[in-house]
């Protein structure tokens, strides 16, 4: 109960540190500094339509490489926590079969969750969306099939071989704007093309369609991981 | 040169490319971590040494090909290449050190360690905001998963604690981040720092919020319970990662957020910090447990650091020397002491007695330990040199103060600690050796004698590396397996010769001192001759002494008088451990040595108001308001050697307990370094007033009270080495007072009582050493009788005892006779008085000496003893001709140094040397004549006796009969035994031990504050997130009460 | 309107730490957690929007000409992308502890893991 008075009252004062933040709050009306600068720039630097995507990928592509390490590493500590010491646990209970609707609409969902997945990845300069949300559409398609059948097992090896692939084929682009382009991450080594075109905007789908595929392969690896721990 | 961006391409790239490889190649797994570790080493060494060799300018690297503010850019300069190459070293070596583990969890363990380093290279390199968030995020990831490295389950409690408060600490910098963005339309740390964030509305409560989140990082007093379950439980070379990377890392994160935030935030960082420091250190004072005590040990050096940070406004271009001194000694020190507790099976602090066992492991733990401490010559020396003067340059007494409080503290955890190795019960089968955790932890030590050397070379103070006398006690570390009796002859040649060659340059001062403690020290080291086999640890920690001393009395910077008096200590130190019960004498004349050495810093630092090499004789000039504050603080810090009373509690034990050559060296030369340093300070500051209190009246008075305190103890003494412990109590209370006078024949006393004192009490220690060697106990009652056996130390304790007692005709006398004069020079009456009453009451003590051990029956056990050893009655004999001839001819040495003290006391006093005849304005003193009297008065007395006495009938020893039942505790039927009973009825409350049992009070009052304080910690990985919210509330509460508002 | 969003947000976090400073329950406190992570979000991209514009997307609807003008500011939603992630990763993190805890020690109160403390 005295925890309870306690983190109520620090709480209040945390809200009231927050509530004074909220009052010094003024809405801007005009792009500061740097938000103008991408809304001048980003057309004609990066030939990315969707100014959020260049920033994530080319601006602020370290935040992102580092994002994108985030997930490698949760995936592998995972990984690493989960394979100690349950290598042969088998289920003991029956699980009861899954409804013949679920069955039945996975079987034709999946296959379009699997496209809708790849469009917004792709389509990450030019519209809402990309690689990660698509990399999320991807790994919920896992997920309906392993509700679909909790016993369900995807392959390991071939979760690791997309992740790895992925994260150096980020990393190596961006070592490669450092020999050709102006720098590390730069994604101007492939050529900015068209406009609003599906190849434009420099190496930015090729980047967000890896970090699809991994934030995919991540996040299906740790539903995996976690779904086989299942035992009760 | 590679860009330094590889640096954190390399270790991304290669911790992916760990997870292509199939998970049964572990090899060449482990073999792409190392080379990938070893890579990113060499790109930041290859950095740091063009920018601290080749002058390079910091290398901007702009990502994206855009200017910053519009992308992230990173930055690297010295200091980041630094804290770099210390970070990837760390890591290469944590995985060489880990290298069983890493293999059991294969190459996903290996893949976290590598973004782990390169997480936190990113975190010091990266100069924009955000990407700073990230960075730390990527960090506290893999620190989630390396503390399941452990082999210890209990990790995984330590870890969600961790979690649980991280996730906290990024809410509050995402907020703090965004708002932070809003005001200032940038996320570039350099960008924000120029757009001054205070001045917009909001700006600074956003700067608050990322302020508390990153400082939250380094684990601030109280918010820290989950660090230190992590040190405590976490694999040790992850503990030592955590501590000196991550640590590190963080620091320089705040750095930076200090830019941002500007002047008006260091004044918190420096109260968080300080706070921190001394918590940390005093629970750290009741932990048992290694590993977490290492973790409260580092949860305070970085509060440390973190304090000094807050000081930067005022350290100036000795900042990044200071702080980077600081915080390299610590990382050095603690990464090293993680990876010996790898070697150490059980996870307590006696435990490590098992390291005895390996002398090189030893040596390693004195140079971390001596990092962390900051003694000479270790970068912390220096940056705690450099700190002190600035702060007290600046007036910052205070901080000071609790910054030297707090180094207390943890010195005095850290060598008990050192003493429970030297002394506690172990076995070799307490360690888990493995080579290559050797090694690596061997490499440690190595770096820190090569960052002792470089902080040496940056000082400006010279570099103590550079001093031939510390770099001869030094050799002395590699000469351990020669025999001890050749390193004996070395020692005795080293401090001949360094006495022969400094001889010219020496003044008529100087010499009096420097023959004591050189050729003084070699005539004690002949004693040495006696030990047999290597007697590892001895030479170097006596010669580390003998260094100390020499370079102190021809110090003329404050600089090398505090280096040289720090280094006397600590090999003093080492030296009175060795004796078997030794343990907590040693450690308290540590903590009150370095107590006092503390106070000298103090003085020095506000004697010289910022002027970095203050000469010593630049005191004659410092101004008012500082001046009683600078006597005090030096005065207080010297009598702490010499041993006044009040803080002369640790004295008996230190020096009773000693070895038998041992005892006279801490005694007969030690203490007069005490001596030196107050002469030096009455030399150049004279008379000070505070608060209308005459300063010398005081110490005359501490003087005269610590003669009579430490005459009366010693008279109720059982233990003969004790008895002349207390007897150096009051000696030096007589040399105190007679300083205090502050006239010529004082003066001239106290110098007579440096040789004097030397003399009777290292040759007393010897002979009463080489008794207890022979009767194997140091109780007088249980001796008696031993005349017959050991004449040579009879004669030597006689001859030691009339010259102790200052009754004609040996040199005491001549003591006594300028002292008399002194007093009759000076008008002090009471204390005079006090100082005549201490006479006769040494009688009482010393006749014990002869009566109790010499003279009576002698008892059956050892009716077959011999004399003592050979080479412990050569010096005594010498000793007996040396006081002869200064009995005779005390002007040999007293006559020049009478000409040198008369330029302080000009043509007033002084005495006059006609041919072997002195007189002063009170009479003449003519020794052969004196000498000649007492001989024809004492062969005349003799002679009668024996004519009265020609018929007296020896008789046996065992011609009486015992009856009667055998008496409880047999020594209270001895005659000897409580000798002074009477007396102590009649003066016993003089001697109760009030003063060491206030300094009991103390030490218990700070366990019990300890004890009950840290009982925060409960365990609950929730209430420590309520902590930091309580945390970031109070700091809030307490800077909106600061600044008025915002 | 946009300190509507804002002020949800506060107060989605100050919800989600009460419930994670007061529940034992380690998968409460995880949730709890998600929550507050969420109200994080929520601020992070309310402090982006400007009243009357539009999203930085660069289309028919809005010119690369007209940009300055039209849209608001993309820096925080770009910011908010990685905070999600990074939060996601952290939340799989605990849960994986959560779940290694109950199967080494059985227990899922955090309150009983004391075992490490002083």
């Amino acid at each position: 109960m005295i925890r309870r008075f306690a983190v109520f009252l620090l709480l209040l004062a945390l809200g009231s540190i927050f509530v004074n933040l909220l009052m010094g709050y003024v809405p801007d009306s005009e792009l500061n500094l740097t938000a103008r600068y991408y809304a001048e720039h980003t057309a004609q630097d990066i030939g990315a339509a969707n100014i959020v995507t260049a920033i994530v990928i080319t601006y602020r592509g370290l935040d992102t490489l580092g994002e994108v390490t985030v997930l490698f590493l949760t995936a592998t500590i995972i990984g690493m926590v989960l394979s100690q010491g349950q290598k042969h646990r088998a289920l003991q209970r029956q699980l009861p079969p899954s409804g013949e609707l679920l069955t039945t609409g996975s079987r034709l969902l999946v296959p379009l969750i699997l496209l809708l997945g790849a469009y917004v990845f792709l389509n990450g300069h030019l519209t809402p969306g990309g690689g990660f949300q698509g990399g999320a559409i991807i790994a919920s398609a896992a997920l309906l099939l392993l509700l679909t059948d909790p016993l369900r097992r995807f392959s390991h090896r071939l979760i690791s071989v997309v992740e790895s692939v992925s994260g150096l084929v980020f990393v190596a682009s961006g070592v490669l704007g450092i020999l050709y382009a102006g720098g590390f991450l730069d994604s101007r080594i492939l050529s900015t093309g068209t406009f609003g075109a599906l190849f434009s905007a420099g190496v930015i789908p090729v980047i967000y369609s890896f970090v699809g595929l991994k934030v995919g392969a991540e996040f299906t690896s740790m539903l995996t991981n976690l779904a086989e721990t299942e035992q009760s | 040169m590679v860009s330094p961006i590889y640096i954190i391409a390399g270790g991304l790239g290669a911790a992916f490319l760990l997870g292509l490889l199939p998970a049964k190649w572990r090899t060449f797994a482990y073999g792409i971590t190392l080379a990938t570790l070893a890579f990113m080493s060499w790109v930041a060494g290859s950095w740091l040494y063009a920018f601290a060799v080749n002058g390079a300018l910091p290398v901007e690297i702009f990502t994206a090909g855009t200017q910053p503010p519009f992308a992230i850019n990173l930055r690297v300069g010295l200091a980041e290449a630094a804290l770099a190459l210390l970070m990837t070293l760390t890591g290469l070596h944590a995985a060489l050190y880990m290298k069983d583990t890493l293999f059991k969890q294969g190459r996903q363990a290996m893949a976290i360690l590598l973004i782990f380093i390169m997480a936190l290279c990113g975190v010091v390199f990266t100069r924009d905001l955000f990407n700073l968030f990230v960075f730390m995020e990527l960090v506290m990831i893999s620190t989630g998963g390396l503390v399941l490295l452990s082999s210890d389950q209990r990790a995984l409690g330590a870890g969600i604690k961790y979690l649980i408060v991280s996730q906290l600490i990024s809410m509050l910098m995402l907020i703090g981040i965004v708002f932070a963005y809003h005001a200032t339309g940038t996320l570039n740390i350099d960008g924000m720092a120029a757009a001054h964030i205070n001045l917009f509305k909001g700006g600074s409560l956003a700067f608050f919020l990322i302020f508390m989140a990153v400082v939250a990082e380094l684990k601030p007093f109280p918010a820290n319970g989950w660090g230190l379950d992590i040190y405590e439980s976490a694999h040790p070379a992850f503990s030592a990662l955590f501590s000196v990377a991550t640590g590190g890392a963080t620091l320089y994160a705040v750095d930076k957020l200090l830019l941002i935030g500007g002047a008006q935030w260091l004044p918190m960082a420096s109260a968080i910090g300080i706070v921190t420091f001394i918590a940390a250190n005093l629970f750290a004072l009741v932990q048992t447990n290694d590993r977490r005590l290492l973790g409260y040990s580092s949860v305070a050096q970085i509060g440390l650091i973190f304090t000094v940070m807050g000081q930067q406004d005022i350290l100036g271009e000795r900042y990044y020397f200071i702080a980077g001194g600081i915080l390299l000694a610590h990382a050095v020190a603690k990464a090293g002491l993680f990876w010996l507790s790898g070697l150490v099976k059980q996870r307590q602090l006696t435990d490590w007695a098992a390291l005895r066992s390996q002398p090189l492991l030893v040596f390693a733990f004195v140079t971390f330990i001596a990092l962390l401490v900051g003694l000479p010559p270790f970068p912390g020396f220096y940056a705690k040199w450099d700190l002190a003067h600035l702060l007290a340059a600046d007036g910052r007494l205070w901080l000071l103060g609790l910054i030297l409080f707090g180094a207390l503290l943890e010195a005095a955890y850290l060598f008990r600690w050192f003493g429970y190795i030297i002394k506690r019960e172990g076995s070799e089968a307490g360690l888990a050796l493995q080579p290559m955790k050797v090694d690596a932890t061997l490499g440690a030590v190595v770096v820190a004698w090569l960052l002792a050397y470089l902080w040496g070379q940056l000082s400006g103070h010279g570099n103590l590396l550079h001093a031939i006398p510390l770099l001869f006690a030094l050799l002395f570390l590699p000469l351990e397996w020669l025999p001890a009796k050749v390193k004996n002859i070395m020692a005795i040649a080293g401090l001949v010769g360094w006495f022969y060659l400094s001889y010219p340059s020496y003044d008529a001062f100087q010499l009096i001192f420097a023959a004591v403690m050189l050729p003084g020290g070699a005539l004690i080291l002949l004693a040495s001759f006696q030990t047999q086999q290597r007697r590892v640890g001895f030479y170097p920690a006596a010669m580390l002494m003998f260094a100390g001393l020499s370079m102190l009395i021809v110090a003329k910077g404050s600089f090398d008088f505090f280096a040289a008096w720090e280094t006397l200590t600590v090999g003093s130190y080492f030296l009175i451990l060795r004796g078997k019960h030794s343990e907590p004498h040693a450690l308290s004349y540590l903590v009150f040595s370095l107590g006092g050495a503390f106070l000298i810093l103090a003085g020095f630092a506000l004697a010289a108001q910022g002027v970095m090499d203050f000469q010593i004789a630049a005191l004659a000039q410092v101004a008012k308001p500082f001046a009683p504050w600078v006597f005090a603080l030096l005065a207080i810090g010297f009598m702490t050697k010499t041993a006044s009373v009040g803080v002369h509690i640790w004295l008996p034990g230190a020096h009773a307990e000693a070895e038998t050559d041992v005892s006279p060296m801490v005694s007969g030369i030690l203490l007069k370094a005490g001596l030196f340093g107050l002469f030096v300070l009455l030399m150049t500051m004279g008379k000070q007033q505070l608060y209308g209190v005459e300063l010398t009246h005081v110490m005359l008075w501490i003087g005269a009270i610590s003669a009579l305190v430490g005459n009366l103890l010693a008279i109720f003494q059982e233990d003969a080495k004790r008895l002349l412990a207390y007897s150096s109590v009051g000696q030096m209370g007589y040399a105190l007072f007679g300083l205090a006078l502050m006239n010529h024949l004082g003066w001239l006393m106290a110098l007579m009582f440096v040789i004097n004192h030397y003399i009777y009490k290292s040759m007393l220690f010897l002979s009463v050493g080489g008794v207890a060697k022979r009767t194997g106990t140091r109780e007088m009652y249980r001796m008696g009788g031993l005349i017959t056996l050991m004449p040579l130390s009879f004669i030597a304790t006689l001859i030691g005892i009339i010259a102790v007692s200052g009754v004609p005709p040996l040199s005491g006398f001549g003591g006594r006779w300028i002292f008399y004069n002194a007093i009759m020079t000076a008008d002090y009456r009471l204390p005079m008085v006090i100082i005549f009453l201490a006479g006769p009451i040494a009688f009482l003590y010393l006749f014990r000496l002869i009566h109790t051990v010499f003279l009576g029956q002698l008892k059956d056990e050892f009716r077959k003893i011999k004399e003592a050893p050979f080479w412990i009655i050569l010096p005594q004999m010498i000793f007996v001709a040396a006081l002869m001839v200064f009995a005779l001819v005390p002007g040999v040495a007293l006559r020049k140094v009478d000409v040198y003290l008369s330029q302080f006391f000009a043509g007033n006093g002084h005495l006059n040397w006609e041919g072997l005849t002195i007189s002063s304005d009170f009479g003449y003193w003519n020794p052969v004549a004196i000498m000649v009297i007492i001989g024809v008065i004492f062969s005349t007395l003799f002679a009668w006796l024996l004519f009265v006495n020609r018929k007296a009938q020896p008789v046996k020893q065992f011609n009486i009969v015992f009856a009667a039942e055998r008496p409880f505790r047999p020594e209270t039927t001895h005659y000897a035994w409580n000798f002074f009973a009477p007396y102590r009825k009649a003066l016993g409350f003089l001697t109760q031990p009030l003063v060491t049992r206030f300094w009991e009070a103390v030490t218990e009052l700070l366990h019990s504050a300890a004890e009950v304080l840290r009982r925060i910690y409960t365990g609950n990985g929730q209430t420590y997130a309520i902590h930091l919210l309580a945390f970031v509330v109070v700091v809030y509460l307490l800077w909106m009460g600061g600044s008025d508002g915002i | 309107m946009d300190w509507i969003a804002m002020g949800t947000g506060f107060t989605l976090i100050l919800m989600g730490l009460y419930g994670a400073l007061t529940n034992r329950n380690i998968l409460r406190i995880i949730v709890s957690f998600t929550v507050a992570d969420t109200g994080v979000n929520l601020v992070l991209v309310a402090v982006g929007y400007m009243h009357g514009r539009t999203a930085p997307i660069l289309d028919e609807a809005v010119s690369a000409a007209q940009a300055v003008t039209r849209i608001i500011d993309p820096v925080p939603q770009a910011l908010v992308l990685t905070a999600i992630v990074i939060g996601l990763g952290v939340t799989a993190l605990m849960l994986t502890y959560a779940y290694k805890l109950y199967e080494v020690k059985g227990i899922l109160d955090i309150s009983k893991c004391k075992d490490l403390k002083w």
